[in-house]
């Protein structure tokens, strides 16, 4: 049922000029693609900064509620750019990533990264003031920013290997693959 | 002529032969390279950043520069690792690639600028260089490692 959903919905997406114009296009495609992967060094590098504080690691000589106040900014322009460009290739391509295995898991751990970034920041907000200055941030917090590095890691490698095409829907493969890869819709 | 003789060995070596074997391994490899290009991105933007006044304007731009160093360190030995990684796989390709050796030139100018110019200035006082020095060697900076990930990611496309 979702599946059906699903690929309507990209098939839909596909069928308009823009979309077919956009996969058409060498320079825009590509374009737009680097800026995709080359924004992970302004998201990514920012958020690898604060959690690296989070964890204890790193910038202990700044309190930590200014350091993810001063990086927060750049993060959510790099995130931002990510977001937007990111719409765009899934509009350009929307049947073959509905379709693809690692798109899918990407979103579940964009989802679980997102939760985990909310429940942080509530952690972070609640106790900032009693720690502030210490090098190393207690142990909630701590965990809270390994599991952001573990999530936002696990989304990138799920990106990259969205360009692997072992699950295929063209592939033999289980039942079971075909229904979680969104395959044989009728 | 010689470089090509260096790039077959290469392609044709257990490294290059393991690159080639296992694509979940290269998958990693590949992520790992992006992850790591991250965090070298993230260490250069926050010391260009606060060398330019955009960030941390009340944090002495020595102490920013200083703990970012450090990752980036870590950033360049992981990029460079899985890099060669993922190069011995494709050895021959890329060395008909013209992105590959812009690529490779631009990662060498980062080097050296890093470890010729922009630390040695930024060990020392930043009270003692001229703002506009600091100003410069951080746009140069932002320049040259955007054109290491550009040129890296358009051998992809060529």
């Amino acid at each position: 049922m979702i599946n059906e959903l699903l690929l309507s919905f990209a098939e839909w997406l596909g069928s308009q000029p823009a979309s077919q114009s956009l996969i058409g296009s060498f320079y825009m495609w590509n374009w737009i693609e680097s800026t995709h992967v080359l924004t992970l060094m302004v998201f990514l590098g920012m958020l690898f900064m604060i959690d690296l504080r989070m964890l204890g690691w790193s910038f202990t000589d700044v309190p930590a509620s200014k350091l993810s106040a001063q990086l927060n900014i750049p993060m959510l322009i790099g995130f931002g750019i990510m977001v937007i460009t990111g719409l765009v290739l899934f509009y350009a391509n929307a049947v073959h990533e509905t379709q693809s295995i690692w798109f899918r898991f990407k979103m579940i751990a964009l989802l679980a990264a997102g939760i985990n970034a909310w429940l942080f920041h509530r952690a972070l907000n609640a106790s900032i003031g009693t720690w502030d200055r210490d090098p190393v941030p207690p142990k909630r917090i701590r965990v809270g920013a390994g599991m952001s590095l573990g999530l936002w890691a696990l989304v990138v490698v799920m990106g990259r290997l969205m360009a692997y095409d072992w699950f295929d829907c063209t592939t033999p493969q289980s039942d079971f693959i075909n229904w979680a890869v969104g395959c044989n819709v009728q | 002529m010689e470089l090509l003789v260096f790039f077959e060995w290469l392609e044709s070596s257990l490294l290059g032969q393991a690159a080639k074997s296992y694509g979940g391994v290269y998958a990693m490899a590949q992520s790992i390279h992006l992850l790591s290009m991250a965090l070298l991105g993230g260490a250069v933007l926050t010391t260009d950043l606060r060398l330019l006044n955009v960030l941390f304007r009340d944090t002495p731009s020595k102490v920013v520069s200083d703990n970012a160093h450090t990752w980036f360190k870590l950033g360049l030995i992981v990029v460079i690792i899985s890099g060669i990684f993922m190069v011995a796989g494709v050895a021959v390709k890329v060395y008909y690639n013209s992105f590959y050796w812009a690529k490779m030139a631009a990662l060498l100018t980062g080097i050296l600028f890093v470890f010729a110019v922009k630390r040695p200035l930024l060990r020392q006082d930043h009270g003692q260089t001229a703002p506009w020095i600091l100003k410069s060697v951080a746009c140069a900076s932002i320049l040259v490692w955007f054109t290491v990930a550009a040129c890296g990611r358009w051998i992809g496309f060529s």
